[in-house]
């Protein structure tokens, strides 16, 4: 066995042995363009939880989902992974903490690639040092749901509107689970996020087919035709709905995009309907804080999210 | 069947494929299978098998797995590489034989379209930027709800993130792929691996 292999699942205090007092918050692409109010939410729940963002308009995109596209050539995301990271380590210091698991699964490949093939890090660092960015690898990148998870008992006390009876499914994301080099659960059957649904006051709901992938699929419509795409879905969504799911959430805003903006095409292909409304679990996290409602971003979704705000009584706040 | 009128075998395949380096245990396959078992593309669509494409690559197969329609159907979600006993990469080994099928001109068409949205992100600094009437409605959606119209990223983010791409070659690669397509030489993908498949009947493709 590799030591890879070993150190796959770790507790969340391990993991992130200290509460940090300041964190560098890694922009997503579509967390912040096709669900803004993700982004808005992991800050809002950050600052509940008193912790102190770093932004920095100099970060680019992680460029990671084009390069599983097989779109460009894997040097230039390295060094632009290199260039991301170096830049966090040179001017703050500071671990990287990402609100998607695009991102966090790329910065992490891609970081372990650049961490254990000297060649690549010195082309990275060859190639980056004209701007004067240079990267060690000395600093660690993590997702905020890590975060959630080991202050769920600070975020319990601050609860102030809870979901109650509300049915919650989790889709905890491949480039989470998937990874092999430290996360906080067991691939198989994960489950921190139901407790902090029960945490919320919601009721977790398991169904058969929760691991499946979102098949957002490394750019539907473009390597994934839909005769490969939907009818995985509608196979997820299928046990979903008969274990009674009434709301489900993601920590990636790309299988968010997979699983709500599809949810009315595949009704017009003759699955389903559905109508399971798909939020980020920072949205929800921010919902049961006391977030004003019309600061979450329930609007961008395809799926609306309104008749589960009328069925908990809080529309009208 | 395919398998017995190839022809073309070739004995340095595999170092062909993983030109970065990347999967170097590929030869530790035990041939065991977790990986399709695990698949959720092989559940949908029988003649995709991770395991048999591993198992080509190493047998030099070149053919065979280079013209294969199969090897644009992987989903990327890792989960073969999280129950392999032996931790072999096979999302990685995946992206470097689809560098080496479209070099060899086959399945262009699955790659060149999603290059619109990296030319933008060279003049954008953020991957998947829609059209103008997408740019607005997102515009709209930030605003609602208190934040600046558009993600603050800078002029210098972009202009290194694109000479990066510049500088590796990475633009070029792109533009020689778009090129072979406007001259019509991409060569045709086919099933390689299954005469017949189960198809959905609401598509009534093939």
């Amino acid at each position: 066995m590799s030591a890879m292999t070993q150190n796959r699942v770790v507790k969340a205090h391990e993991r992130i042995p200290e509460i940090p007092e300041k964190i560098f918050l890694f922009r997503s692409c579509t967390g912040s363009m096709e669900y803004p109010g993700t982004e808005h939410c992991v800050e809002f729940v950050l600052k509940k939880l008193g912790i102190e963002i770093i932004k920095d308009a100099d970060q680019s995109c992680c460029s990671g989902y084009i390069l599983t596209c097989s779109g460009y050539p894997a040097e230039p995301s390295l060094a632009v992974t290199a260039r991301n990271l170096g830049m966090v380590e040179q001017r703050y210091g500071l671990d990287t903490y990402t609100f998607c698991n695009g991102c966090f699964g790329y910065n992490t490949e891609l970081k372990h690639i650049l961490d254990h093939h000297p060649e690549y890090k010195k082309m990275a660092n060859d190639l980056i040092g004209q701007w004067g960015y240079h990267y060690e690898g000395n600093s660690h990148v993590y997702h905020v749901q890590e975060l959630w998870y080991l202050l769920l008992d600070r975020i319990k006390e601050m609860v102030v509107r809870p979901l109650t009876g509300l049915r919650i499914a989790s889709h905890y994301g491949c480039h989470y689970l998937a990874q092999q080099y430290g996360i906080l659960d067991e691939g198989d059957l994960p489950t921190f996020h139901e407790e902090i649904y029960e945490a919320l006051g919601a009721t977790p709901v398991f169904f058969k087919e929760r691991r499946m992938c979102c098949a957002y699929a490394v750019g539907r419509g473009f390597t994934h035709p839909e005769n490969v795409v939907q009818p995985h879905l509608a196979r997820k969504f299928d046990s979903a709905k008969e274990e009674g799911v009434e709301l489900m959430t993601t920590t990636c805003p790309g299988c968010n995009v997979a699983l709500d903006r599809e949810q009315p095409k595949l009704a017009k292909r003759g699955f389903g309907p559905y109508d399971i409304p798909v939020i980020d679990i920072g949205q929800l996290i921010a919902l049961a804080l006391g977030a004003p409602i019309e600061e979450i971003g329930f609007n961008a979704n395809s799926t609306p999210v309104e008749p589960v705000l009328k069925k908990l009584g809080f529309l009208n706040d | 069947m395919p398998r017995e009128n190839m022809t073309e075998w070739d004995n340095e395949l595999y170092q062909k494929v993983d030109r970065y380096n990347l999967v170097p245990n590929l030869e530790q396959c035990l041939q065991c299978g977790k990986c399709t078992g695990n698949c959720p593309v092989a559940a949908m669509h029988p003649s995709y098998n991770p395991r048999q494409i591993v198992h080509d690559i190493l047998a030099g197969d070149s053919d065979r797995i280079l013209q294969s329609e199969e090897i644009w159907r992987c989903m990327w979600c890792a989960n073969c590489y999280r129950v392999c006993p032996v931790d072999i990469h096979y999302p990685l080994l995946m992206m470097q034989l689809r560098y080496l099928a479209l070099e060899n001109g086959y399945g262009l068409k699955y790659v060149t379209p999603i290059n619109k949205y990296a030319y933008r992100a060279f003049t954008g600094g953020l991957t998947f930027i829609p059209g103008q009437r997408g740019v607005d409605k997102i515009k709209g959606l930030r605003e609602g709800i208190g934040v600046e119209p558009w993600p603050k990223v800078s002029e210098k983010a972009i202009a290194e993130y694109g000479a990066i791409f510049e500088q590796t070659g990475a633009v070029d690669w792109m533009k020689a792929l778009d090129e072979v397509q406007a001259k019509g030489e991409e060569k045709p993908v086919k099933l390689s691996f299954m005469g017949g498949r189960l198809i959905d009947e609401r598509y009534d493709t093939e």
